[in-house]
């Protein structure tokens, strides 16, 4: 290539990155959006279960009453189009925007959002209770008016009407069976959908992709953008990311790839990784411990098993750099309920054994002081690759790990329903507001047998209680702050669980889709601002 | 082929007791796992409470003893009802049915494949027996052989799909294309090329050994010699006289390896996203969902038993004698 035709290229690609920054400002409507998950949702509805791949396809079909901006969850109007609180936090009247009709034409009235909440959410959607258990009654004075009165005030309320946690379904979708029968979640309607949202069921065919198009009669104006969201099932993780780095998907949202294949994507130049856009979730990973006998009764043997495991290591080598250190039991996303001024955990393999040898555990014969059993979370390579690491570093320290490796339904019955085991890797997620996530492994009340990702721990603290009891009736502010600072402090202290690391949801993107990232739940978000580059 | 036909019946009539302990045997081993599918349904949540839990289970019928979901469970298996997938709450015979043609075709594919190039290249070595042909044969059966199909696939998605561009990297189809009729067929076939070949490869290797070693063992046999001593061309000693012969062992071996393969499908599947029966039956485990695997464990021991039945009245085609005795 000689210098005239270098000069030329140069010019040509300057011409074409001045048009796509342009192209950037004005959305273009049109276009297939693919994107790829595994495992295959199944069902189409946050009421049959809450699984990620259900729920991200969901909220496409089905709006709530409000939506969300930004990734501290600013309210905005939805299917409502204002709301008022009463000042004693106990009475939301919501006004809801008319005009709005369900994919098969109904219009959608203040009565779908009665029978969404009080027939749907609050049986059957697994959050249901936490959301609506305070309801005292909801009243519809008209077609477009909701007024739910409260026993007691509700800090996360408004929280409450996100599209994966209170989806409004069509009273019309079920039939008197289904609700009498309670076989709500067999009913046609969670196969296929009826929704007011931007895209409506076109295809699924089971193993292979479910297509959704555009909603022509969506009540915003213009939008979606998008004619069809499709999603393509790739079981196979390389293949998935194979499959992206072609360009024959468009995006894998949520951590769908490896963090292996992930960290190969970061030099790609046509793709974007991104861990923004999660932060409404608050995924939260610790060591679930069985505090029922000693040796880990004693929190001295905790705080060693804490100081002998070196968190930004983990973060690094086991997730390819995907998350940081956790400093307690709420996300540092979320500021309005963090407390910023708690340290790193550190990392001190010697203060380690000083706090066993306290604790009236030394090495014997073979250096070794006690053995415990570890299960992980089977979700996965990484975590079999992070439980042999803290095998090795309480190795180190004197404490000889057997790891037992079980499937899913198998970790869930022994952790939860026969408390047989020491302790495992665990990931939850906080969710917006410390009631909704945190509270449930904390509170002595939910030690229950078969209460799946709850106190399984056997952690009873009257101060931890009371706490959480005070929190979650009354509004958020510095009283309510003031709360969770000292929670914070006790459970860090307490250490009925090792905290580990806030894993970091990665999505990866090819860089013609735009408009993805909104809010702190963008893969749940309905998508109906997303557009392609062409 | 009245005694053909008689054989046939007596096969098929043996099948049914046989297809019914593997069912009831199925039952017994699959809920000696601990936890089920509300379990499943929980980890999928990220929560649940003891009432959803038992309202799961109520729901599920999982909470009655033991032997009434056993005689539950024979008695529909009795008139061929299949029940209903507990996580995907459709009959388990819709969900087998639309994912059956996908695996059936991959397998015939692959079976197919399998059989006419490992016939020929083990004809070829067995003919070239110590040549340079024979011994590359056997070079490459032994690596196809020893490599995981996993790797295997990935690695031509890599090379055809990735690098050179020729075939697509997964699925069974474009999405959302539309076609329909022949054009859809084509496109089917396009996207059946490399999961066939990986599926078929280990195949063709296992064919090649056996079809060499076969025909080597038949050209050591005095009728061979005689047909040589009567001056008859090595191309036809070699396809009318040693090949038929030598078929049998194959046969046999292609019978066994219909099951086999239908536990193959399912790392290929997984590779090329391809919708079979196999990731079904990978989901159903994984998932607990018991009515679904018990279903597809019930259907896919029906085929195998069928395959069977079929390679027995090929050996009567292949050698009369087998039959008759």
């Amino acid at each position: 290539m000689d210098f005239r035709n270098a000069m030329l290229a140069a010019m040509a690609g300057a011409a074409m990155i001045a048009a796509s920054a342009a192209g950037a400002q004005q959305p273009q409507t049109g276009g297939t959006l693919t994107y790829t998950f595994h495992p295959e949702p199944t069902a189409l509805s946050t009421i049959s279960t809450t699984a990620v791949p259900v729920a991200i396809i969901s909220t496409k079909l089905y709006e709530s009453l409000l939506e969300y901006e930004g990734a501290g969850m600013t309210p905005k109007p939805g299917l409502a189009e204002s709301w008022s609180i009463s000042p004693d936090n106990l009475v939301y009247t919501f006004k809801l925007r008319s005009g709005v009709k369900w994919h098969d034409g109904k219009p959608f009235t203040s009565d779908d959002v009665k029978f969404s909440v009080q027939e749907i959410a609050l049986n059957y959607h697994s959050r249901g209770r936490t959301y609506f258990g305070a309801v005292d009654s909801i009243e519809t004075p008209d077609a477009t008016t909701v007024v739910f009165k409260l026993k007691q005030p509700v800090p996360f309320f408004l929280r409450a009407f996100q599209a994966s946690e209170t989806p409004m379904m069509p009273r019309h979708g079920f039939t008197e069976q289904d609700i009498a029968e309670k076989r709500v979640r067999q009913a046609r309607i969670m196969q296929e959908p009826i929704g007011t949202g931007p895209f409506k069921m076109k295809e699924w065919r089971r193993g292979s992709h479910i297509i959704l198009e555009r909603n022509p009669d969506y009540w915003k104006p213009g939008k979606p953008y998008l004619d069809q969201v499709a999603l393509r099932v790739l079981p196979d993780g390389v293949a998935r990311a194979l499959a992206v780095e072609k360009g024959e998907v468009d995006l894998a949202p949520q951590s769908a790839l490896p963090p292996s294949e992930i960290q190969r994507l970061r030099t790609v130049p046509s793709l974007v990784v991104s861990d923004d856009g999660s932060e409404g979730l608050g995924p939260m990973m610790w060591l679930e411990v069985n505090l029922r006998e000693k040796p880990l009764s004693d929190v001295r043997v905790r705080q060693a098993i804490s100081m002998a495991i070196d968190r930004k290591r983990l973060v690094d080598v086991i997730w390819f750099g995907a998350g940081k250190p956790a400093r307690g039991p709420v996300v540092s996303g979320n500021p309005a309920h963090f407390d910023a001024s708690l340290p790193e955990f550190e990392y001190n393999p010697q203060r380690a054994q000083q706090l066993l040898d306290e604790a009236g555990y030394p090495r014997r014969q073979g250096g070794v002081r006690f053995r415990l059993t570890q299960n992980f979370l089977p979700y996965g390579e990484e975590w079999v690759r992070q439980g042999e690491y803290i095998r090795q570093e309480l190795g180190r320290i004197g404490i000889q790990v057997e790891t037992q490796s079980v499937d899913m339904a198998g970790w869930l019955r022994r952790i939860y329903t026969d408390w047989d085991y020491d302790f495992t890797s665990n990931f939850t997620h906080n969710y917006s507001d410390p009631t909704i996530g945190v509270q449930r492994a904390f509170i002595s009340t939910s030690i229950q047998k078969g209460a799946s990702f709850s106190n399984s721990m056997n952690y009873s603290n009257p101060r931890v209680d009371e706490l959480f009891r005070r929190a979650a009736a009354i509004p958020d502010g510095p009283e309510r702050k003031a709360i969770w600072n000292e929670v914070q402090q006790i459970l860090r202290a307490d250490l009925p669980v090792i905290f580990l690391i806030e894993i970091g949801f990665t999505h990866v993107w090819n860089r013609r889709v735009q408009g993805l990232i909104v809010n702190g739940i963008s893969m749940y978000s309905n998508w109906d601002s997303v557009w392609l580059q062409r | 082929m009245g005694g053909a036909l008689r054989f046939a019946v007596v096969r098929l009539l043996q099948v049914i007791p046989v297809v019914m302990a593997i069912g009831a045997l199925n039952f017994v081993l699959l809920n000696m796992a601990p936890g089920d599918v509300a379990d499943v349904l929980a980890g999928q949540m990220g929560h649940a409470t003891p009432e959803l839990m038992a309202q799961l289970r109520r729901e599920f019928g999982l909470d009655r003893p033991y032997y009434e979901q056993f005689a539950i469970y024979l008695g529909k298996l009795a008139v061929l009802d299949l029940g209903t997938s507990h996580l995907q709450q459709l009959p388990v015979i819709d969900l087998i049915l639309d994912r059956l043609p996908a695996t059936l075709i991959l397998m015939v594919t692959a079976i197919g494949i399998a059989i006419v190039v490992g016939l020929l290249l083990g004809v070829a070595a067995a003919r070239r027996q110590g040549g340079w042909l024979d011994g590359v044969i056997s070079v490459v059966a032994l690596i196809v052989y020893a490599t995981p199909a996993f790797w295997l696939g990935l690695m031509l998605i890599v090379a055809f799909s990735i690098h050179l561009d020729l075939v697509p990297s997964g699925g069974m189809s474009r999405i959302g294309a539309g076609t329909a009729g022949f054009a859809y067929a084509l496109e089917v076939a396009h996207h059946l090329i490399l999961p066939a070949i990986t599926l078929g490869l280990f195949y063709v290797a296992i064919y090649t050994r056996l079809m060499r070693a076969s025909m080597l063992e038949i050209y050591r046999l005095e009728f061979i010699t005689t047909a040589r001593a009567k001056g008859l061309s090595e191309g036809r000693i070699a396809w009318t006289h040693a090949f038929r012969n030598a078929l049998l062992p194959v046969v046999t071996l292609a019978g066994v390896q219909i099951g086999h393969i239908l536990g193959g499908s399912i790392l290929v599947e997984t590779v090329f996203a391809w919708p079979g029966l196999g990731r079904l039956v990978f989901d159903a485990l994984l998932q607990r969902d018991l009515n679904l695997l018990l279903g597809i464990l019930f259907v896919s021991s029906a085929v195998v038993v069928l395959a069977s039945l079929v390679v027995d009245l090929v050996y009567g085609l292949l050698d009369p004698r087998i039959v008759q005795k």
